[in-house]
């Protein structure tokens, strides 16, 4: 068994604020949202936790970019640029989650320092990071100070279509907050990618492929 | 100029003023005792009369009784009964009988006389709301005479007693909620110092309360702190100050309801009725053959008329929470029993959206109004015709509810499903894994066995 540096501290660091804070997000918003079925808080400590909280992750957003725009670790992102070979993959790899997993094949996806993430995962973070999370910064912002930024919020539709847009991301990432932490526990030990997020270090069957920091 | 002069100068002018000292006072008196003149002591002498009246046309009375007493202490005094009755001839005056046809037609034709001399508070009545509904033929509304007794009108540095206010002739209902709320209670006890009608509607220049943003900006000219009073505690209190009214926060007891209003997005105000072409009420209610109210698909098809009959998309609504009526507009409470908790409106059910309305506002600005269904806050479809309306909570779309249902149920059940699955193969997984270390073993064997030979 290798041991690979996989996840850097700023990443790790951002990981996990991310992590509190979304599930932070996520619950204050389904009480403000529902304040009929759940009053933890009263409605304004829920909305101003909320704006706060959101505002922290903005910042935690910036860090996370500016590391993978400032070091080479950016090439974990890159897209597979041929369809072929990137459908390919995905398939291999939803082939495995939905049937080899369960025979016990192995992993189609090797992982290195710079093929953290399987195809599934590549396409995914990379619509999740550059579009789906940015766009919910922009319309929580929005909805913050909804006539500070009156003129951007018509541009959009209106307060409704704005606070539409917002929700449906909730949505989404409510969705993404159970699936994310059980497809993270498919290693070779429930805990395996856990650790990993914590120390840096993801634990390689067999031999450690090319470049990545082994120890 | 030397000293000695200049004290001369001094003393010679005290002199002068102490001399001439009577002459100012008693010219004074003279001035003040003046005050009415021969010919309308004469009308006076008749005039001041209990129970002089005239039988008009209509056979209403009309009192010719002038207090004296009252015309000297009024504002009219040094202004001679002529000034006004200026087509009252003296030689035939009360010989011929001049036919009158009721009481409002002689107020109409004493109008004009007011304009002679207050040319500007005529001309800002004439612009004003009360003004455009006596052009309209309402019988009611008010002329100048109706709030302003020309006999008898005191300065208006003097604060008219409360219970005097004219406004109350005509908006009794609310004049009695005003009286008993918190401008009221003030007014009775600081006098000037506290607000009347006057104070928020202005006197000559009345307009509809509920257009644009009606008289908000009347509360926040006394109440000048109000706004950063309210940013320090409210959330997005720009957007409560622009959407909500003050008195539904502010008279905690009232019923409110969701002004939909007609609004043009491109002129930045209020759709208004043409005057002379009404094309609101009857677009309404072709649209809402059933009276139950306009549903979603209705208010779209309603909007798109607006829309198609411009050549633009500039019409929109623009949601407005506002109380139900007048009376309730003056029910201010004091500031402590002010709605400031948030769930009053934030829940599903709150009674804010319990009623709601569709607005145009008729060429004076006064609302007219036609019903619509609350459901279409809660609706997708309405999405695109309320867009510029949405309250936390109580208008979410409820779709967006069931998706979020969907999502959690795929969620749990998702992994729980595969884990379940994984759970039931854990025993085909071990087979293959032991078959895979037995091969690997006997693999290993026969390199061994062979490494021996």
């Amino acid at each position: 068994m290798q041991k690979l540096y996989i996840n850097p501290l700023p990443v790790r660091i951002w990981h996990w604020a991310n992590a509190i804070g979304f599930i932070l997000l996520i619950a204050t918003g389904v009480q403000i949202r529902y304040l009929d079925l759940i009053q933890v808080v009263s409605f304004r400590s829920a909305v101003i936790a909320h704006n706060w909280i959101g505002f922290v992750l903005i910042g935690n957003f910036f860090l996370w970019l500016g590391f993978y725009l400032f070091s080479d670790k950016i090439k974990v992102y890159h897209p597979e640029l041929s369809p072929t070979k990137y459908f390919r993959a995905s398939f291999r790899q939803l082939q495995y989650y939905g049937y080899g997993i369960f025979k016990g094949d192995p992993n189609p996806h090797h992982m290195s320092a710079y093929r953290k993430f399987n195809a599934l995962q590549s396409m995914t973070y990379q619509i999740i990071m550059l579009l789906i999370v940015p766009l919910q910064f922009f319309t929580g912002v929005l909805l913050w100070d909804v006539t500070g930024y009156a003129s951007m919020v018509e541009m959009f539709g209106g307060v409704r279509v704005v606070d539409t847009v917002h929700v449906l991301i909730f949505i989404f990432f409510t969705g993404f907050i159970f699936v994310h932490p059980y497809l993270a526990s498919l290693s070779h030990t429930p805990w395996a990618h856990y650790k990993a997020m914590i120390t840096g270090y993801e634990e390689i069957e067999g031999e450690a492929p090319p470049g990545g920091v082994s120890r | 100029m030397g000293k000695t002069t200049w004290n001369f100068c001094r003393k010679s002018l005290l002199v002068i003023g102490v001399a001439l000292l009577p002459y100012f006072v008693v010219g004074t008196v003279h001035a003040e005792e003046e005050g009415l003149s021969t010919e309308t002591k004469a009308c006076l002498k008749c005039h001041d009369k209990q129970g002089e009246e005239k039988i008009l046309d209509n056979k209403e009375k009309l009192s010719l009784h002038v207090s004296t007493k009252a015309f000297e202490e009024s504002e009219h005094r040094k202004t001679d009964c002529e000034d006004c009755h200026s087509d009252i001839d003296a030689k035939n005056h009360g010989k011929v009988k001049k036919p009158i046809e009721s009481k409002r037609a002689y107020s109409l034709s004493m109008k004009d006389s007011c304009r002679e001399c207050h040319k500007k508070p005529f001309k800002v009545y004439e612009d004003g709301l009360h003004a455009a509904l006596v052009k309209a033929g309402d019988e009611k509304a008010p002329l100048c005479s109706d709030c302003h007794n020309s006999h008898t009108l005191r300065s208006v540095k003097i604060a008219t007693p409360i219970e005097e206010t004219p406004c109350a002739n005509c908006h009794e209902d609310i004049f009695k909620a005003y009286a008993r709320d918190v401008h009221g209670l003030e007014r009775a006890v600081k006098g000037k110092a506290a607000p009347i009608c006057g104070t928020c509607h202005k006197t000559h220049d009345v307009k509809a309360a509920s257009f644009g943003d009606g008289i908000k900006d009347n509360c926040l000219g006394c109440h000048k702190k109000a706004t950063a009073q309210h940013k320090d505690w409210l959330p997005n209190a720009a957007r409560h100050f622009e959407a909500i009214s003050c008195p539904v926060c502010h008279s905690p007891d009232a019923k409110r309801r969701v002004n939909l209003r007609l609004y043009d997005n491109a002129a930045k105000k209020q759709l208004t009725e043409k005057t002379g072409v009404p094309r609101f009420e009857k677009r309404a209610k072709a649209a809402d053959l059933s009276n139950i109210g306009l549903d979603e698909m209705a208010l779209w098809s309603l909007l798109t008329e607006f829309n198609r009959e411009s050549g633009t998309q500039n019409a929109v609504l623009r949601g407005r929470l506002e109380v139900r009526s007048g009376v309730e507009a003056h029910q201010i409470s004091e500031k402590s029993k002010a709605v400031k908790d948030c769930d009053t409106c934030h829940r599903p059910g709150a009674e804010a959206f319990q009623s709601v309305t569709l607005t145009i506002a008729d060429p004076d600005g006064r609302p007219i109004r036609h019903g619509v269904q609350k459901d279409v806050l809660n609706s997708l479809t309405a999405m695109e015709s309320i867009r510029g309306f949405y309250a936390i909570g109580s208008t979410r779309i409820k779709l967006l509810d069931y998706a979020l249902l969907a999502v959690l149920l795929a969620g749990i059940g998702g992994p729980l499903g595969h884990m379940t699955i994984k759970w039931l193969f854990r025993k085909a997984r071990e087979r293959r894994l032991t078959a895979q270390v037995d091969t690997r073993t006997m693999a290993g064997d026969r390199r061994h066995d062979e490494a021996s030979k």
